[in-house]
């Protein structure tokens, strides 16, 4: 049985390792999100309702579509998480310890060893397909048209935007540097068997129709596709490894300033899919069941 | 030399405060009875639901009223699209079948005032909302536009194409 939709939101919390970073990248794309962890605010933000009545309506009627297994929102989560967990090492939440208002990853963690670029390029292309898989899951095809991701990128806000916004900072241009496109296309042109070995490919995988060719296929598919509205994103924001590292900095002491080191760092010890994607699905489930009362 | 082991010891001591509180706890209580209610609300009707892609098509146009159109689900028994003016989100429209939510449909029952001879109603301060065919809630959601408005809005969907459904 799935879990219940206002535990899952409730679940997330409200000061991490991974909040501070996404507080930090914020700077990025100014005001679009806000850590949202109660199912309540979440309804009253989605509808902008104060009535007392409607408000539990809608996180009824909400509940009701997640637990139908049938709906998709629950694994869309599911893929969010395992997006995450497998560059995450478990518990690493615990090697981050609070000095002052700073988190600080501690010194074994900067010992990480970074990811060779071929491996952290697929595993950022895998990603960005697990975003497709996960959005498909969460509002179908909207439009008729398939492969209109990235169309739907253009529209992207709040948690949608923060969590791209973090996409292209901590695994794209801090460790792979400004040309991450080309270099993301070049190494799934390589053998299958690299993309094989990325275990966040063997967990998006299971969602992508197709073998593992044609899986390499759509993978590179949204990413030509999005790759104007990627490039534009980072360009317009002022995304660059000095700037995100820069920002990172402020809220996380880093004690290594190797750039591939950092990324690695991040990324082993933040979740940001995990966390904003439970925000995404939460929000879009508010918002049909707002339609359907 | 002390104050390393210290520093170790709280390291380690944070260890297990952050694994204890890798997730936290529910926020809040209103909603513990609700999966009860999930349970009982559930209903079955022998009607065939309505695939994807089949609500697109009754949505105002892209441009009708000075507004962009961007679609943002498309799920079974639900379609949804944003209407925007100058880049900036105005209203949220919806179409969706009642036929497993009675409640939806019934407090139709209510309505004082028509769309194209189909009853109509405000919902909350944001919704202004008509059956079609006593069957297909379509919806116009918005916090900036006042329930006429969303009326005229309203008006701009297929509702008799919808309605032949």
């Amino acid at each position: 049985m799935t879990e219940s939709l206002y535990t899952v939101l409730e679940a997330l919390p409200q000061t991490s390792l991974t909040t501070h970073i996404l507080d930090a990248l914020d700077t990025f794309v100014p005001g679009e999100w806000r850590n949202i962890t109660v199912f309540e605010e979440m309804v009253k933000d989605v509808t902008g309702e104060s009535d007392e009545a409607i408000i539990q309506q809608v996180g009824e009627r909400a509940m009701q579509l997640f637990a139908d297994e049938s709906t998709g929102y629950a694994r869309a989560i599911s893929v969010f998480k395992g997006i995450d967990s497998a560059s995450t090492v478990a518990g690493v939440a615990a090697l981050a310890s609070m000095a002052g208002q700073r988190f600080e990853i501690l010194s074994f963690l900067n010992d990480v060893t970074p990811k060779p670029d071929t491996t952290q390029a697929i595993d950022a292309g895998v990603k960005l397909a697990g975003e497709l898989v996960a959005f498909t899951l969460t509002n179908g095809l909207p439009g008729d048209s398939v492969g209109d991701f990235a169309a739907a990128l253009v529209n992207y806000g709040k948690e949608e935007k923060i969590r791209l916004a973090s996409w292209l900072a901590i695994d794209c241009v801090l460790p792979l540097g400004p040309d991450f496109v080309l270099k993301i296309l070049e190494a799934l042109d390589g053998p299958l068997e690299r993309l094989q070995e990325s275990r966040a490919f063997q967990f998006v995988s299971a969602h992508l129709p197709g073998g593992v060719a044609e899986q390499r296929d759509t993978i590179k598919k949204s990413l030509e596709e999005s790759r104007g509205q990627l490039e534009g994103m980072v360009a317009s924001h002022g995304i660059s490894q000095e700037t995100v590292l820069a920002k990172v900095k402020e809220y996380i002491a880093i004690a290594d300033d190797k750039l591939d080191v950092a990324a690695a760092a991040l990324d082993l010890a933040t979740n940001t899919f995990e966390h904003t994607g439970t925000q995404t699905v939460v929000r879009r489930v508010v918002s049909r069941a707002y339609g359907e009362i | 030399m002390n104050g390393r082991w210290i520093q170790v010891a709280a390291a380690l001591g944070l260890c297990l405060v952050s694994v204890a509180c890798k997730k936290d706890s529910p926020k809040s209580t209103r909603w513990e009875d609700a999966g009860s209610v999930t349970v009982n609300i559930a209903t079955s009707s022998s009607a065939a639901a309505i695939p994807v892609g089949t609500f697109n098509k009754f949505f105002p146009k892209d441009g009708d009223g000075g507004f962009k159109r961007i679609y943002s689900a498309d799920k079974e028994n639900y379609a949804e699209a944003k209407l925007q003016k100058d880049g900036k989100e105005v209203a949220q429209l919806s179409i969706s079948d009642t036929e497993r939510l009675a409640t939806a449909r019934d407090k139709f029952d209510a309505a004082t005032e028509k769309v194209e001879g189909y009853p109509v109603l405000k919902v909350g301060n944001n919704q202004t909302t008509a059956l079609v065919n006593k069957r297909f809630q379509v919806k116009v959601a918005s916090p900036t536009l006042d329930h006429e408005a969303r009326k005229a809005i309203l008006a701009t969907f297929d509702l008799k194409g919808l309605s032949s459904l």
